[in-house]
């Protein structure tokens, strides 16, 4: 064997050793390089183009806003923690993430978002982690995305009672500094079934991310659900539904959910409700493939694709712009260790109409219905543990 | 049963294609067990390719104007580039067995344990997350050949075996069938299929012959390194929607499998791929499988718990596996790094 060959055994070797080396030091969960970790991006990657420029320059939508940005002390008073998933799901993340963009750049404040180590499968510990990080990095208010946060979010409130924290799909948890924030997503999601019922669709499907275990996926669900029966039964007809939790329990996209997504269309479905964050890669990729339709969720999510019917939205960005705004006006209190639930009276949740691509159900209808659920005319049930599986009047549920 | 047909070829055409990559390799005496991470990496490459493509404003062009033979261009160039840098990736694996004489299983697990990280660290330095997605769009209305494509009618009938080949369909699916059929005629109809066969079995009677072992070798592992990249984009095209995370759900390790399974030869494997691809289809949507197309849902009227069918595919594997490996045997030489002056 000559020298190159050596040395380059030795490169080799190396390289290999250390490609295990790094492998092993992300397995183990120290909270050291976590924290480096969730301190870099804001400087390494500042320089990241925005990835989808807005059509009209007027108004400053959240996308203008860099998710990134650089304060001039490296201290971020607006932290943001995302829940499992992508920061741009184009859902519920993202969504939330933009009232915070929204309100800190209209403030001239700095922002960042911390995301937990280990991703899908993140613990209260890494949870925990990134609140720290945040607070540690002069947060003076924390946004907190998703109810799994609850066992990190009571540790980091009561070990920083100065610092105030919002908790987005949260409830109160005891705490003075923690303003629960939820949503009445029942109420949305009976607009959107009731909207594609009266539109016409007879067969109706649900895919809803948590497995089962998301109350805010269960509360749209069980919604959806209410909202398909009611309009059936004003039409006098029978509307068949599936109604699955069995993938996308991380919320993410998956060949399987793809698979069961393009048979349910394949048998008949004509569109789909994909209640969960990355889910509706998936579910939008099978009914491109089958000229199909989706719902999408959260966020209106027509710009995503040509198959998105309506989204049952829920106003997170405003939401959190308007918690926001009253700890900087001093007003936290007011919010502060308790529940608020936003509903259609605090124009909260509902239907995108402008981008709506409904032929018969028609934008005057819909204001009606919302103006009923408004008025407490129409009261949705929000009990969707013992609601669900009843004999609905005009509806066939194949819970799957 | 279109349905059920066009799934099965979904999953089962990306394994084939891989198991035959590790034919390929293992036929000339190295053991790829690298065929997991070069799956990664190849369909990091061919989505960064789609992506960076769809900047491109005549081929944005070409997809609003519809001209879909521009987008299956598009898509075989994607897997061409995917199949490069698989064969340059898999350039590690051949130099370290080859001209290191490493021990080819190690070398193998550092490129698997390479490629996720690789790709996902630049995954996240390129869209600032775990996921690479196309730039606009999905893999269906990119990419998919459907009726209307064809200049069809959308409501058009065109007969079973039109409707299952020619609606809803992947060129990849059909390329990768022809260029497996072309390769397993390669390896065993032509001189160069004997000589790489022969590297695998006994290298030092090869050798003694006049042919080039290490050249032999590294023509193995390259074919399959591009065979293994190409089939990386393809299971990422086809059923993830055209998105790199950094993970292909272990198929190239099912590639493995469905290879010993195989017993090595190209007709078994296929035969293995698409067993594994139809209960994988069962498994993720039984209760919309309608046979024989008269609207009886029997595998959902069965009430079977659906965890039973999630785990059928495995289930299937071991069974064929604890049958078939008494007979099964690998080229006699492979693992074992050729020494020259080793008689």
């Amino acid at each position: 064997m000559n020298k190159t060959s050596k040395l380059l055994a030795l490169l080799l070797s190396g390289s290999m050793m250390l490609s295990l080396a790094a492998c092993g030091g992300g397995a183990t969960t120290t909270p050291a390089p976590e924290e480096s970790k969730a301190a870099e991006p804001a400087q390494s990657q500042a320089a990241e183009p925005v990835e989808s420029k807005a059509v009209e320059p007027a108004e400053k939508t959240a996308d203008d806003i860099p998710d990134n940005m650089t304060s001039a002390d490296g201290k971020y008073e607006v932290a943001f923690i995302t829940d499992v998933g992508q920061l741009k799901d184009k859902s519920f993340n993202q969504g939330t993430y933009d009232g915070v963009k929204l309100y800190a750049d209209a403030n001239g404040l700095s922002y960042k978002y911390y995301q937990p180590a280990n991703g899908d499968q993140a613990t209260d510990d890494d949870r925990y982690d990134a609140m720290k990080a945040a607070v540690d990095g002069g947060a003076k208010v924390v946004v907190c995305a998703g109810f799994m946060q609850e066992g990190a979010l009571k540790r980091a409130a009561e070990e920083n009672p100065e610092v105030p924290f919002v908790f987005i799909d949260g409830y109160p948890i005891g705490l003075d500094n923690v303003a629960g924030i939820s949503f009445q997503e029942e109420q949305s999601g009976y607009l959107a079934g009731y909207a594609v019922v009266k539109e016409g669709f007879e067969k109706l499907g649900f895919t809803g991310g948590g497995g089962g275990t998301n109350p805010a996926c269960c509360r749209f669900g069980y919604g959806f659900v209410q909202g398909a029966n009611a309009a059936a039964a004003e039409m006098g007809k029978n509307v068949e539904m599936n109604y699955s939790w069995e993938y996308g329990a991380s919320f993410s996209a998956s060949p399987e959910l793809q698979t069961m997504a393009n048979g349910w269309y394949t048998s008949g479905t004509e569109v789909i409700f994909a209640c969960g964050g990355s889910m509706f890669q998936s579910v939008s990729a099978a009914a491109s493939a089958n000229d199909c339709f989706v719902v999408g969720v959260d966020v209106d999510q027509s710009f995503e694709s040509d198959t998105v019917l309506t989204s049952a939205m829920k106003g997170l960005s405003s939401a959190v712009q308007w918690a926001v705004a009253k700890v900087y006006d001093g007003s936290f209190a007011e919010i502060g260790g308790q529940g608020t639930a936003l509903g259609a009276k605090d124009d909260a949740v509902g239907l995108p109409t402008a981008t709506w691509t409904m032929e018969t159900y028609t934008v005057a209808e819909y204001e009606a219905q919302l103006a009923d659920i408004v008025s407490g005319k129409l009261a949705i049930d929000a009990d969707y543990e013992t609601g669900l599986e009843q004999d609905w009047s005009n509806l066939k549920l194949n819970i799957i | 049963m279109t349905f059920l047909i066009q799934q099965t070829l979904l999953y089962a055409v990306p394994l084939m294609i891989v198991a035959l990559a590790g034919v390929f390799a293992e036929r000339s005496g190295i053991i790829n067990l690298a065929l997991e991470g070069i799956m990664i990496f190849g369909a990091f490459v061919g989505v960064l390719f789609v992506r960076l493509m769809q900047g491109n404003p005549a081929i944005m062009g070409a997809f609003s104007a519809k001209q879909w033979v521009t987008l299956q261009g598009l898509e075989l160039l994607a897997m061409l580039v995917a199949a490069v840098f698989g064969a340059l990736f898999s350039l590690l694996l051949s130099f370290a067995s080859v001209n290191l004489r490493a021990d080819q299983t190690i070398g193998g697990t550092a490129l698997n344990l390479m490629a996720p990280a690789l790709v996902l660290f630049l995954v996240r330095i390129i869209s600032n997350q775990n996921t690479l997605q196309m730039a606009s769009g999905d893999a269906a209305s990119w990419f998919m050949i459907k009726k209307t494509t064809l200049g069809f009618d959308r409501k058009a009938d065109l007969g079973f075996l039109g409707n299952t080949l020619l609606h809803q369909v992947y060129l990849a699916t059909y390329i990768c069938i022809i260029l497996f059929v072309v390769l397993s005629i390669l390896l065993y109809k032509t001189k160069f299929g004997l000589r790489l066969r022969s590297c695998g079995e006994n290298p030092q009677a090869a050798d003694s012959l006049g042919i080039n072992v290490y050249k032999m070798r590294y023509a193995g592992t390259t074919i399959s390194g591009a065979l293994a990249g190409m089939g990386g984009f393809v299971y990422a095209l086809t059923t993830a929607n055209c998105a790199s995370t950094g993970d292909v759900a272990g198929f190239g390790f099912l590639a493995l499998a469905v290879m010993i399974f195989g017993n090595w030869k190209p007709g078994n494997i296929a035969g293995a791929a698409l067993i594994f691809g139809l209960f994988k289809c069962v498994a993720a949507s039984y209760p919309s499988i309608d046979i024989n197309g008269d609207g009886v849902y029997l595998l959902a009227e069965l009430g079977i718990s659906s965890h039973l069918y999630r785990m059928l595919p495995y289930i299937i594997t071991l069974v064929v596996l604890a049958f078939t490996s008494k007979k099964s045997r690998a080229p006699k030489a492979e693992g074992i790094p050729y020494d020259k002056g080793q008689r």
